[in-house]
Order: C-alpha cells, then structure tokens, then sequence
C-alpha cells in the first residue's frame, strides 16, 4: 500500500478544517459584517498588515479551501501507481507536492483574505513562485523547466508592474488599506497618474489570469502534476487576478478606460481561448484553452461592472471552478490510466467500456461545461448573457462573440466527453476480441478515492444549481454578497433555472443549437481549419521568446563589464561611490571661519607629531621592498593612531589600540614565513613591471577617495554638535547604576553589554572560522599549506633538544623549524604567566581604571605568540595543555550568560549589572577597588573568548615546524 | 586641529585604497589595516571636542565623548577579527593558485 493516499486524505484535513470554519462565516459575512484583523507593521511608515473576509473573500475562500482538500485527496491516488506494470514509487517520494499545494493555499488565501495591498502583493507573488515550483515539479523534463520559467517570467513581470501600480495607489489614497482606498475611490480616480496605475495593476492581472496577449504561458503550465493544474491552473490561482480586479473595482472601476481596457481584453481572450481550445489535440491543452476562454468572460465582466455583471461574476466564478476543476480531474485519471493525452489516441482505445464510472463521472462536468440546463455552468451562461443583454450600449458584437464563445465552449465539452471515452465510429485494429481483452486488463477504473473528486465536483455542479428552491439558499448568499462586495452597493440574486422566456434565454438556445452544429461536425472541422496561421501556437509565443532573446543580449553586454579582475572591480566601486556622494552634496567647503587656524593646545606638538607618524609609516608600507618592512611599518603606523587616541587622552582604547596591533603584526609575520618566499618576490617583481598608466589610475582613484574623505572629514568634524545627547546619560548614570568610574567601560560591558556580547561571539566565530578554513577546507582540496620555503634540511640543524612531558616526546623546534635561541624560550616561559597575572589585574581593576577584557586576552594572546615564536606550533600546544580555543570561545559565551542570568536569583532583570560580592557579603575579603559583579564576570568572558580566538589564529597562521624526525 | 586631522584621515585613507588596488596582494591586504585605522581615527575625531579631559575621570564636565570611543574599541576588535579572516581567505587563495599576484586569479571569471 503505497503510502502518499494517507498522505492526501490527512493532508486534506487542513483545508477541509479551513473550509468549514470558512463556510461557518457566511451567515455573518451575509449580513453585512466584514471580519478584519490589523497588525501595526511599521507604524512609522503607516504601514499596517492585516487580513480581512468580506463576501468576495470568502467566496474564493471557499473555493480554495474546498477544492484543496478534494485535490490533495485526489493528489494523493495521483501519485500511486495505477497497477502492477508501473513501478512502486518510494514511499513519499512526491510528499514535496503536498507541501507546495499547503504553501499554496497559505499564499493563495492570502491573497484573497488580504486586508491591504502589500499584503496582497507579498501573497502574490507566493502563488506565482509556489506555481513556478509546481509546475516544473516534474524537473528533469526540459519542458517542464520551460514552462515553469515562462510562467513565473510572464507573472513575476506582472507581478513587478503591480506592485508599482498597488504603490501608486496607496500614495494617491494615502493608506494601504483597501477600506481607506474604496473612502478615496473619487480622489484615486481624479488622479493624474490614475490611467497609469490602472494599467499597471492591469497588466498585474492580465498576466496572472493569462488574458490576451499573456495567455499562453498557460498552455505551457500543463506540464505540471494534474492536481496542480486543476488546482491553480484552472480553480483558483489564475484566478487571482480576476479576484484582484473586481476587489479594486470600487477604487478603480467604472471608468471608460477601466471598461474600455478590460471589456476589449476579456472579450479577445474569451473568443481567442474559445476557438483555440477546440483545435488542441491535447486533452489538457483543450482544457487550459477553454480555462483562458471562462477568464476572459470573467474579466470582460469586471470591465462591464454592473450589478449583474457582478452577479454574473460571481456565479461564473463558482461554476467555473466546479466543473472546470472535475474536468481536470478526469484528464487525469484518464493520463494515469491510459498513459496518454492525446485526443485522436484516446479515440481509438474506447476507454467508456472500460471505464464506466470515470465516463459517468464525468458527464455532468461536460454538460456544466458546455452549458446545458439544469447545471451551475448553465446559470453562469444566463447570468453572462443577462449582463450583456441588460447593458443596452448596442454592442452587438458583444453578444454574438458571447453566443459564439458558448458555441465553442460546448463543442469542447463534446469533444472532452465523446474523444476521450467513445472509440471512433470505424476501429481499424483493436477491433479484435484479444485486444479488447487486453485493454480490460490494462485499463480499469481507478479506486474509488481516486474518484471522489471529480464526482464530488460533478455533483455538486447539479445541486448546487437548485439552490434557489431553499430560501435564501447558501450559493444564492454567497453571490449576493460576493457580488455586493466587488459592486460596493447591494445586488438583487435570482438564481433560478428558469426566469421565463427573455432575451438571455434566447440567446443560450441560439448558443446551444450552434454549438450541437459545431460539435456534431468537430472531427471535419478540426482537420479543415486546424492548420490556419492564426491557430498555430507560435503566433503569440515568438513575442515572449524575443523578449527572452532580447533580454539575453542585453545581459552579455552588461556583464561585459565584468572582465574579471578585482581590482577593476573595486576601482568602479570606489569611483562609483564617490561620484555619488560627491552628487548628493558631500562637495561644499565647511562653514568654518578659518579653516587653516590650528588652535593651540597642550601637547599639539606631540599629537600632530603622532599623525605624522601614522601617516608616514603607512607610506612606508606602501613603499617598502620587502613585505616583512611593509609589515612593521603598518605595526608602526597603527602605533602612531594609537599615540592619537592616547594624547584624546583615552588610555583604554590606547591600549586596546597598541595591543591589537601587536596581534596583527606578530600574525602576519607568521602568516609571511609560510608564504613562499619565491611568490611575493614574483608578484613584487610583476608589480614592477606595471605600466606607469596603471599606476598613475590607481593613484588618481586612491587621491580622489582621499579627497573625498577629506571633504567629508573637513565636513562632519566642523559641523558636528559640541553637545551628546547620549553621552551625558551615561556620564551621569555609570557610576550609579553601574558602580563604575571608566564611563568607555561601563558602555562597553554594561550599558552596551549585549553589543559586546555579540561581539565577542563574532571574533571567536571569526578565529574558528579562520581555522577551520585553513585546516580542513584547504586539506579537502589537497592545498599544500605546508613546507612553504626550501628550510634547511633538518639534519644539517643541531639535534633539537627533547623534552618528556607526560610521557610524550616533545621535539622543541620554533619558526621554520630552526631551535630558537634558549634565552627566547626562557623569556617566554616567563612572560606567560606574567602576562596572565597583569591580564587578571586588568580586569580586576578595569571597572575603575583603564584596560579590560579585550587587552586582557590580547595580552595573553601576545605571550602565546611568543611561545609560538620560540616553540613552534605543535610544541607550543602540547606544553599549554590548557590552551583550548574551542573551549575557552565556549566558555567565556557561557560566562557572559551565566554572569547575565544570574541577577534573576536576585530579582534583578537579564543583563542588569549586579555586583554579587556585595550581595553575598564576600567583598570584605576582597582587595580596595575590586570586586565579583556582572561587569568582572563580563572582562573575564571577554578576555577567555578573545584568548580562544586569537591563539586559533595563532596556530593556523603560524608554521608547522619542518617535519619531526624521531 | 580638524584641518590637521582631517588631511591625515584622508591620507591614511587614500594609502589603503591604493593599497588595496595593488596587484600584489599580500600588500592589497595591508590597505584593510590602513583603512581601518583611518576610520577609527575619524571616529575618535568626531568624538574628541577639545581633548583635554580624560574620558574616565571621575569630574564631570568638558570632555571627550565617551561614546565614540566605546564604539572605537569594539571596532578595534572587531576589525582585527575581520582582518585576520580576510586574510585568511586571501592565504588560501594564494596558497592554492600559488600565486600573489592577484590578476593572475582569473577562475571566477565566467
């Protein structure tokens, strides 16, 4: 037993739940209520979300709802093979297609249930990408992809118009909510800009509802699973844009234009479907036709906009769905069982014999169809017909193309009903008993679930049209106030079958009798006409494959640019950027009195000495031969910036300043040794070789950003406020609320602690991430980081004085594998625990005195690189046992939260600063000036985390010692 | 003072960005550090009003902003993580093309 049916039948229960809450409304909504639930979005930019369920959304409510829960049961016989000649599928293996029809239905009842038009828009852009999925469900099929490209291209551009068209709306109404839009209906409509945001959402429409002359991505969706094409291709998400329009009619409708736009569309895309669809040999591509055909009716509705219109609309709507829903349902019973679609194969088999129940099932869709009294498809005829007829505009073309749609569309019925369960009137080969055997054991009717559907459908399709014998019967309430809620005034229904001999009644004989001619002659008029030019489905096609080819072009030339040097890149990005803030108003000489006037301060001369300092070596670097000076004079010149910040005076960041550069000079000196020395002599040479141009450019755009930097520098120094209006707050407050007396320190850890909290997270992923990029994603590629330089053989080194520590061979060997000096490692034996010791006092005394976390685990990093220095990598770790990154990086995050939940015991909140040695009374054993609060707890986390990152930096940048020997 | 400091930002500015254009990149990566440096000073600049008050003395009165200079301390940090991963990428790149010169590293192109 396969196991998608348990899939379908449970998956069915959601919509099946939604569906009954949804029709448990419709009492309320008939009364006039409007159910609605507002979220404040963005309130600033009066942007608010929110769903809300008048008439009209709920009757595509129900519909999706409904139709949902039949189509996953079905879905789920779908996907199970029909006998025992196809082979077993895995069990779900298609449970994805469950999940794109629930995400559709999310995305689908959004849209419908939207209460403002962003809400709708992200919505619907949902459907278009759930159906872009659906239909290149089956992926591996180059037409499938295809399709699914073509309809999201056509709908995504769609899409994009609406949304500026939704925008413009929304600006000329002044909210987003459909409620306050319909309030300014008369403003949007005597807006400038009104033709252009009509057409735009227009276009959003059309596109969606394949209207002529997007139609024909339709066409192409059918390679999606049946269920999918019955479900958005046919019942609801084409209909989405029929929903948008006539929810948009009270603010847009009524116009000439909005008649004139819509009318014409509907009316070419009625006929256009209409005909066409009865020349596909595709049992789908007949269905997707005759779908384009129904939609077009429905928009040219829209676009007539009277109360029966509306009525019509909504009938229409819901007839529509039911049997052009059961119909697709059928097609694919028959493909699943029949494994074909083709019309003139499927003749020659005579499936009715076969298939009984599947033929029966399948009459009373046809006949809905085709429009045929007492079915729901007959009263969406008549009520068509009544709004054409009652608009006495002389538009008789309207109601011939009318009779003539009609016409068509009961021909298709015909052919959906006779071609594909009725065997041609001359078999030529199966006629023999062995073949029909053979067919009865090849083709049968499905399981009985597989059938619920369409017969559900099908049937309902019959009762539902003698709704007007209840009074106030369900369908004639869900019209009425469909109808009312896309008129904006109250519509009169009578939905009975028989409103006495009129016009409307005239007319659908008319279409009847021309259709039976049509269909009783369809096998000679479809190999007459079929091979017309304007039949061919080329025609509309070549339009959006130039588009494609255009815009494919359009590509190569953009992407010209990229001639995949980097630093070409970075040079436009850097003129790029400067161009546009030097257009936006960066370019203006401050409005200082003297601007060259340079006060007199003390120690001006030390400071102005300490820029020139930075500034020179970074010269220096620039110029210097050899990247190893290159390297100190970058050290030298963030010294000088840290002479700078010293002279502010603000020794914390000093410090963290002097410290942090050490790190990053001692990393690239390690990073530099195993960098063959051959390559940076080779891209130093090349560097030479530069045309002197090349250089000038790169010197001209590195000016020209100084430039710009000194503009804006000159710009926001001069102009900046002599008065914080934070910083005062934390003046006065660091020392009460936080007990400390270094105000950079209280921010950092107290007032700013979940900032550092996230920072200190950063640099520890920073170093995990260093390390585990060069240790395993480079060891994956077979990169050879190891043995960078030609080292002097091992052998011609002294023997490497051995060590046994727990019983393991430790082989001292330092930097490229040489025995450093033995004063170097005594120092660095020392200096470790000296550095750990000032590391401890600093975060001891960092509340009230400069230094804190950071220095303190720099400065223990420091020491480490100096073991690295003078014992090499491997040796260095193995005698610092304790020396874990990973877990001192965890640690100290554990600390960080420890330390911050820790106030509740107390009654305090989550990251309050909180001194326990005060609340535990332990702070009389304690030194002056120290104490165990929150903000210790947070420099010891901080200091153990940036410990951990950089000795990871440590050991992935520095070198592995020349191979071991012993 | 600001024209002073303001020419020395927009030096140190424009030396990492010649830097960072360089093709040689050992040296590219240089010019992260210059530029950082730069913006860090630029911050202290803008925080720094008359530079005589030590930002943690207990008095409260004319003095630099303390906050910028919280801001730069974390930037200090942060920049060196960011850097030391930067280059850490760009040690890749070079170990496997086994190259420094960053123009003959074409395979991202097409």
């Amino acid at each position: 037993m396969d196991k998608h049916r348990y899939l379908g039948w449970a998956s069915a229960a959601i919509p099946a739940g939604l569906f009954a809450w949804f029709a448990a409304q419709l009492p309320t909504i008939a009364a006039g209520a409007k159910l609605s639930y507002t979220i404040n979005w963005l309130p600033t930019l009066g942007l608010q979300t929110g769903f809300s369920l008048d008439g009209l959304s709920l009757l595509f409510a129900l519909l999706i709802t409904g139709i949902g829960a039949l189509v996953l049961i079905y879905a789920g016989y779908y996907f199970t093979p029909h006998n025992a000649t196809q082979p077993a599928t895995q069990p779900f293996s298609e449970a994805r297609f469950f999940a794109y029809i629930l995400l559709f239905m999310v995305c689908m009842l959004g849209v419908v249930t939207a209460g403002d038009v962003i809400t709708l828009f992200i919505f619907w852009e949902g459907t278009s990408i759930v159906s872009f999925l659906l239909v290149a469900y089956k992926y591996k099929d180059a037409e499938a992809r295809r399709g699914a490209t073509k309809a999201l291209i056509i709908t995504g551009g769609g899409g994009v118009a609406l949304l500026a068209g939704l925008l413009m709306l929304a600006n000329v109404a002044g909210s987003t909510q459909f409620s306050a839009i319909f309030a300014q209906a008369a403003l949007v409509k005597a807006s400038p800009l009104y033709p252009v945001m009509l057409g735009l959402v227009a276009l959003g429409a059309f596109t969606k509802s394949a209207q002529f002359p997007a139609h024909h991505w339709l066409p192409n969706a059918m390679s999606a699973p049946t269920p999918a094409s019955a479900y958005l291709h046919s019942a609801t998400m084409v209909k989405a844009g029929i929903y948008l329009m006539a929810r948009l009619f009270p603010a847009l409708g009524g116009s000439e234009l909005w008649f004139g736009l819509l009318v014409s569309a509907g009316f070419i895309t009625m006929i256009l479907g209409a005909v066409k669809g009865f020349f596909q040999q595709d049992l789908k591509a007949v269905l997707a036709y005759s779908t384009i055909s129904q939609l077009g009716v429905l928009m040219m509705l829209i676009g007539w906009g009277s109360s029966a219109a509306m009525k019509a609309l909504a009938v229409g709507t819901i007839a529509h769905a039911l049997y052009k829903g059961a119909m697709f349902l059928m097609a694919g019973i028959v493909d699943h069982s029949a494994h074909t679609r083709d019309l003139g194969a499927l003749r020659t088999l005579g499936l009715r014999k076969y298939m009984p129940l599947t033929f029966a099932a399948t009459i009373l869709p046809a006949l809905s169809m085709a429009g045929l009294p007492p079915l729901l498809g007959f009263l969406g005829k008549e009520t068509l017909l009544a709004a054409i007829e009652e608009a006495h505009g002389g538009l008789i073309v309207m109601v011939f193309g009318a009779i003539l749609a009609g016409a068509f569309t009961l021909a298709q019925a015909a052919m959906l009903l006779f071609d594909t369960f009725s065997r041609a009137s001359h078999p030529k080969s199966h006629s023999s008993e062995a073949a029909n055997h053979a067919h009865a054991a090849k083709y049968s009717d499905p399981p009985f679930g597989f059938l619920i559907g369409p017969a559900l459908l099908g049937a309902l399709s019959l009762v539902l049209a003698f709704d007007w014998l209840l009074e106030a019967g369900p369908i004639t309430t869900l019209v009425g106030s469909a109808a009312k809620a896309a008129y904006g005034d109250k519509v009169k229904v009578n939905l009975a079958l028989f409103q006495g001999f009129n016009l409307p009644l005239l007319m659908s004989a008319i279409a009847i009798a021309i259709g039976l001619g049509i269909a009783r002659y369809r096998h000679r008029l479809r190999t007459k006409f079929g091979s017309l030019w304007l039949l061919q489905p080329v025609r509309m096609d070549a339009l959006y494959r130039g588009f494609m080819r255009s815009l494919e072009l359009g590509a190569k030339q953009a992407t010209g640019l990229q001639n995949g040097s980097i630093r070409t890149y970075l040079s436009l990005m850097f003129i790029g950027f400067g161009a546009l803030t030097l257009w936006f108003g960066a370019w203006r000489w401050p409005a200082i009195a003297n601007p060259f006037l340079i006060e007199t301060q003390p120690l001006q001369a030390l400071r102005v000495f300490s820029l020139l300092l930075a500034v020179a070596a970074a010269l220096a670097s620039v110029l210097a031969r050899r990247d190893l000076t290159a390297i100190i004079a970058l050290g030298a010149s963030g010294l000088g910036v840290a002479l700078v910040i010293a002279l502010e005076p603000s020794p914390d960041v000093a410090l963290v300043q002097i410290i942090v550069d050490i790190l990053t000079t001692v990393i690239l000196v390690m990073a530099m040794d195993r960098l063959p020395a051959k390559m940076r002599d080779a891209a130093y040479k090349i560097e030479r070789q530069e045309h002197i141009l090349t250089r000038l450019r790169h010197l001209a755009i590195a000016g020209g950003a100084g430039l710009f930097m000194f503009m804006v520098c000159l710009n926001a120094l001069s102009g900046r406020p002599r008065n914080s209006i934070v910083t005062p707050f934390y003046e006065q407050q660091s020392k009460p609320l936080t007990g400390a007396a270094d105000i950079v320190g209280a921010i950092v850890v107290d007032f700013r602690g979940f900032d550092t909290m996230i920072e200190i997270t950063v640099f520890g992923v920073a170093g995990a991430a260093i390390y585990s990029l060069l240790r395993y994603a480079t060891q994956k590629h077979g990169d050879d980081l190891e043995d960078a330089d030609e080292v002097a053989p091992i052998a011609a080194q002294p023997a490497a004085p051995k060590l046994e520590t727990s019983s393991r061979v430790i082989s001292t060997r330092g930097i490229g594998g040489r025995v450093p000096s033995a004063l170097v490692q005594l120092a660095a034996q020392a200096i470790l625990p000296a550095s750990i010791i000032v590391a401890f006092v600093h975060m001891l005394y960092g509340h009230d005195q400069p230094g804190d976390g950071f220095t303190a685990g720099v400065i223990v990093a420091i020491a480490i690189g100096l073991m690295v220095l003078a014992y090499g990598r491997i040796d260095t770790f193995k005698r610092l046992r304790w020396l874990r990154p990973g877990y001192l990086i965890g640690s100290g995050w554990l600390v960080v939260m420890m330390g911050s939940l820790a106030p509740i015991v107390w009654g305090q909140v989550f990251f309050s600063p909180f001194d326990f040695s005060v609340a535990t009374g332990l702070d009389r054993f304690l030194p002056v000036g120290a104490s165990i609060s929150t903000s210790f707890l947070f420099e010891i986390a901080i200091c153990l985390t940036v410990i951990g990152s950089a000795s990871w930096m440590l050991q992935t940048f520095a070198r592995e010692p020349a191979k071991i020997t012993d | 003072m600001d024209i002073i400091i303001s020419f020395a930002i927009a030096v140190l500015f424009a030396t990492g960005i010649y830097q960072l254009l360089r093709r040689n990149v050992v040296r590219s990566a240089l010019g992260l550090v210059i530029i950082s440096n730069a913006i860090n000073l630029f911050l202290l600049a803008i925080g720094a009003y008359d530079g005589t008050v030590q930002s943690y003395a207990k008095a409260i009165g004319v003095r630099s902003d303390a906050l910028p200079l919280a801001l730069i301390l974390t930037a200090i940090v942060i920049s060196m993580g960011g850097f030391a991963f930067t280059f850490a990428m760009l040690y890749i790149v070079m170990r496997r093309y086994k190259t420094a010169d960053i123009d003959a590293i074409t395979e991202l192109k097409n």
